[in-house]
């Protein structure tokens, strides 16, 4: 049954690569359409077959694939992965419907977002550590080629840079995952969390640090997220959608699954220093966003600060705040996705998205009065605005950390307080006041009075309008997500409780 | 960061106060002689006469039926109270009158010329005495109003005499643009220079008609603006009425927001400068600015072949509004021309140094004023001219 969801989007992959002739655009997007329609169904098919009051693996496949090397095909879900499942077909969709007009090699960029779709989905589901560094570094190849051939003026260098930093995490990840499997003694690379018998605290620490960083690359968190707001200004809008609402996933997904999964004592023994490290990562990306002139890397910088908040989520362990990275997790992809989807629109309309020469973009008349309407509403969302999914993400996360990491969270608070100021500084700036789009040291800019910009067609809001609506929805329903992922995350931090249960009294 | 396309900002033309002054010198229209700019202005004030008709009959249904009246619910009735009239007047399918009033505030609280003269003349107070004592033995209410606030019910009256002037000068000028619309259709009407001249004939023909107003209560009548006072439509309601709706305006209720503590306006209200001429046509947020509502008011009521010009431009029905102030304003600079033309003190083809200079003075005030105003809208727009000269040569 899982299976599907992978060979769903890799048949589609073949199908535009093998297509015969030289098919038109439109009829390669509309295969990626189709293909990523049936993957969200059975998505959802999945997800009608997820029992959510269990809380281990379930629908589980297992093949063996290359015994010798202990790498299996196996694959399983839970209240942990299966939303971030439904979460990579639904934006993988998005991704494709608001490409619109693409002229260079359309055949290979649908096929290498289904390729990515594909690998993303195998990555959430993989069982095994092996297959799941296989598909992580699958997806990072097509996404290099997506920033690198369709990317903005900067590419070269932006893409390049990403693909140094993801290949250096990915070598620590296999680098950790190999190192446990010579410590232990076995080429066993199940899931199984390790224990003080198999290997010492002190081994344990080293392989949690470099899976730390490895995954610390990829989420990111300062100091290691150079990468992403240059990977994000040279990227097109669907490949942002992508990176931010999915692919960043990768990282926190792998931090709770091995880093809190494998590792649960040394977790508990580094927790504290991941808190502080979740504290500097938030306010670094919030205070950093705040200084930014390019709306896109802005809405880059405030990934880095609400990503962190996820570390802090996941040091803390308990209950509510694994849960709330969870909801962290969701609602982060779907808002920076509608953020980046319209920051994209402007873009689109203005040529440019600098904060020094847009203004006043919600002009009901002659400006772009839908998308700021949408822009405002996402921003609330990211800051944390009651009613929005933002706003349950944050409580769960800093509601579940304050009584383990007061400080810390305290800290984060302050963080997510900072999103209030550069996005009201980013709203105010762009869509408030008389519409202009020159910049401020134009001595003209008083003359040009008369802006001239193409209305936004209805279809071109609709993958935004969709998303706004996922972000209220989760906003005012939250019990849907949380009812899904409930059992796992409870089940993830009572073992990590008991965990450092046993640990408190034996040191004691 | 890409450079700013040209096509999505353009420089407006924004002519010096010396070029202004050139022109208004050498006879030349302030507005651009085009093809495009002719329909433009004559259809926009066709249908700004439309709206002129009816503004002017409720302002003088106001000042007569409403007279005294300290809760007029239905004086935007014009006197039907038809449940059909009331529920079109609830959903809004109506004329926007708010706006004439709002004119009719900015010339009283301005207050410039002679009918403002009057209005603080000891002869109007006491006109109002006579009047209000009149009306307070019949109305409990305002007998019991007037002694508690005495500046009530005259600042009432001030209010009605403005209200029925107003209503007077835009009777005039309604019928003026309907006829110039006329004109233009017989071809009588053919360039701009005409346009202003067509103007300028009419408010010289009515220069000297005399403004008055006269009320009757419980079969009495009462002058509130008498013959005697020598009100005329010119310098007594016209003049103040471009002065305070054209020219000065109002800082609050526009399109921008102006802080009077943080002395974003002058301290002086001679020199406001937010009056039609210097409107932006961009609605800047908020609902129900008064400029909007006369653009919507005329929305209702264009001509076809100015509306089938509208919907190929820009973003057709979209920015109609916008696209109807632009052409607005091109008109009134029309009609401030005619106005700037009409009161010359001399003859323009003046040998007399003295009255050469008289004139230059004129000139050059009228061009400081004009000079910071929106003049950007006064030259021809190259790309405009093209699809208007195919929708003309359609009709031809």
């Amino acid at each position: 049954m899982l299976s599907l969801l992978l060979l769903l989007p890799l048949v589609g992959f073949l199908l535009l690569l093998l297509w015969p002739g030289k098919p038109a655009p439109g009829l390669m997007r509309q295969v990626a359409l189709v293909v990523l329609s049936l993957q969200v169904v059975w998505s959802v098919v999945v997800l009608l077959a997820f029992d959510p009051s269990r809380g281990g693996m379930q629908l589980s496949e297992s093949l063996p694939w290359i015994p010798g090397l202990g790498l299996t095909y196996s694959l399983g879900v839970d209240g942990l992965s299966l939303p971030l499942v439904l979460i990579n077909g639904a934006l993988s969709l998005v991704a494709v419907i608001c490409t619109r007009d693409i002229s260079q090699r359309p055949r290979i960029y649908f096929a290498l977002v289904l390729l990515i779709s594909a690998a993303v989905n195998g990555a959430f589901l993989a069982q095994n550590l092996l297959l799941f560094l296989l598909f992580y570094e699958l997806e990072l190849i097509p996404l290099w080629l997506l920033i690198s051939v369709w990317g903005g003026a900067g590419k070269a260098f932006a893409a390049t840079k990403f693909l140094i930093f993801t290949a250096v995490s990915g070598i620590l990840i296999l680098a950790a995952f190999l190192a446990l499997a010579v410590l232990r003694g076995s080429v066993d690379f199940s899931f199984l969390p390790v224990d003080g018998e198999q290997l010492a605290l002190g081994s344990q620490l080293v392989l949690l640090a470099m899976l730390l960083v490895g995954f610390g690359i990829k989420i990111p968190l300062v100091p290691f997220h150079s990468w992403l707001p240059d990977a994000h200004t040279q990227a097109s809008t669907p490949v942002s959608v992508l990176l931010a609402g999915v692919l960043l996933k990768l990282g926190t997904y792998g931090l709770l699954r091995f880093g809190l999964g494998l590792f649960p004592e040394a977790w508990a023994v580094m927790a504290p220093w991941l808190a502080i490290w979740a504290a500097i990562s938030v306010l670094y990306g919030s205070l950093a966003a705040i200084v930014q002139r390019d709306m896109k890397r802005m809405v880059a910088y405030s990934s880095v600060g609400h990503m962190g908040s996820i570390l802090l989520a996941a040091a803390a362990a308990t209950p509510v705040s694994l849960l709330g990275a969870e909801f962290q997790m969701v609602s982060h992809g779907l808002i920076s996705a509608l953020l980046f989807l319209l920051v994209g629109i402007v873009y689109r309309k203005t040529g440019t998205r600098d904060l020094d020469v847009l203004r006043g973009l919600l002009n009901p008349e002659k400006g772009l009065p839908f998308t700021g309407t949408l822009m405002i509403l996402g921003v609330m969302a990211s800051a944390g605005m009651p009613g929005m999914a933002g706003f349950i993400s944050e409580f769960l996360v800093f509601r579940g950390s304050v009584a383990t990491f007061p400080a810390a969270t305290l800290l984060c608070m302050v963080g997510s307080g900072l999103t209030a100021v550069y996005f009201l500084l980013l709203v105010n700036r762009v869509f408030f006041g008389r519409l202009a789009i020159t910049p401020v040291n134009d001595p003209l800019r008083h003359s040009r009075l008369d802006v001239r910009l193409e209305p936004v067609a209805p279809r071109e809001t609709i993958p935004a309008t969709g998303l706004a609506l996922a972000v209220v929805g989760l906003g005012l329903v939250p019990a849907l997500l949380g009812h899904l992922s409930e059992s796992t995350t409870t089940a993830m931090a009572r073992g990590a409780s008991l965990l450092q249960a046993l640990l408190a009294g034996g040191v004691g | 960061m890409p450079v700013i396309s040209e096509l999505l900002t353009r420089s407006g033309g924004l002519p010096e106060a010396s070029e202004l002054q050139r022109r208004l010198l050498a006879g030349e229209t302030l507005l651009a002689e085009s093809a495009n700019h002719l329909v433009q202005v004559v259809d926009v004030l066709e249908s700004y006469g439309v709206v002129l008709d009816a503004y002017s009959r409720n302002l003088i249904y106001q000042a007569e039926t409403q007279f005294l009246n300290p809760l007029p619910i239905f004086k935007y009735l014009d006197g039907d109270h038809s449940p059909a009239k009331i529920w079109r007047h609830l959903i809004h399918d109506r004329i926007n009158f708010e706006y004439a009033e709002y004119c009719m505030r900015a010339m009283l609280w301005h207050g410039t010329g002679g009918l403002d003269a009057y209005l603080d003349s000891a002869s109007f107070q006491a006109s109002c005495r006579e009047i209000i004592g009149h009306k307070t033995r019949r109305d409990p209410l305002l007998a019991l109003l007037h002694p508690l606030f005495s500046e009530f019910l005259p600042e009432l009256i001030r209010t009605a005499a403005t209200t029925h002037a107003l209503g007077q000068f835009w009777r005039v000028m309604s019928d003026l643009f309907l006829d110039l619309a006329a004109a233009e259709r017989r071809g009588t009407v053919t360039s701009i220079e005409e346009v202003v001249v067509f103007i300028q004939a009419g408010l010289v023909a009515a220069a000297a008609n005399p403004i008055t107003y006269g009320v009757t209560i419980a079969d009495r009548p009462f002058w509130v603006l008498p013959p005697e006072a020598g009100l005329t439509f010119l310098m007594d309601v016209a003049v103040p009425y471009v002065e305070a709706v054209f020219l000065r305006g109002t800082p609050f209720l526009g399109t921008v927001s102006f802080n009077a503590q943080a002395r974003q306006i002058p301290d002086d209200q001679g020199d406001f400068a937010y009056g039609a001429l210097y409107a932006d046509p961009l609605p800047t947020m908020g609902a129900g600015i008064p400029p909007s509502l006369l653009m919507q008011d005329m929305y209702r009521h264009l001509p076809e072949r100015l509306h089938a010009w509208y919907r190929s431009q820009g973003r057709g029905e979209g920015d109609v509004r916008v696209k109807i102030c632009m052409s607005f304003q091109k008109a009134m600079f029309c009609v401030t021309n005619a106005a700037i033309r009409g009161t010359f003190p001399h003859a323009l083809a003046t040998g007399a140094p003295a009255e050469r200079a008289a004139n230059e003075a004129h000139a050059a005030a009228w061009a400081a004023r004009l000079g910071k105003a929106r003049t950007d809208c006064l030259d021809v727009m190259e790309d405009a001219t093209e699809p208007f000269a195919e929708a003309l040569a359609g009709q031809a």
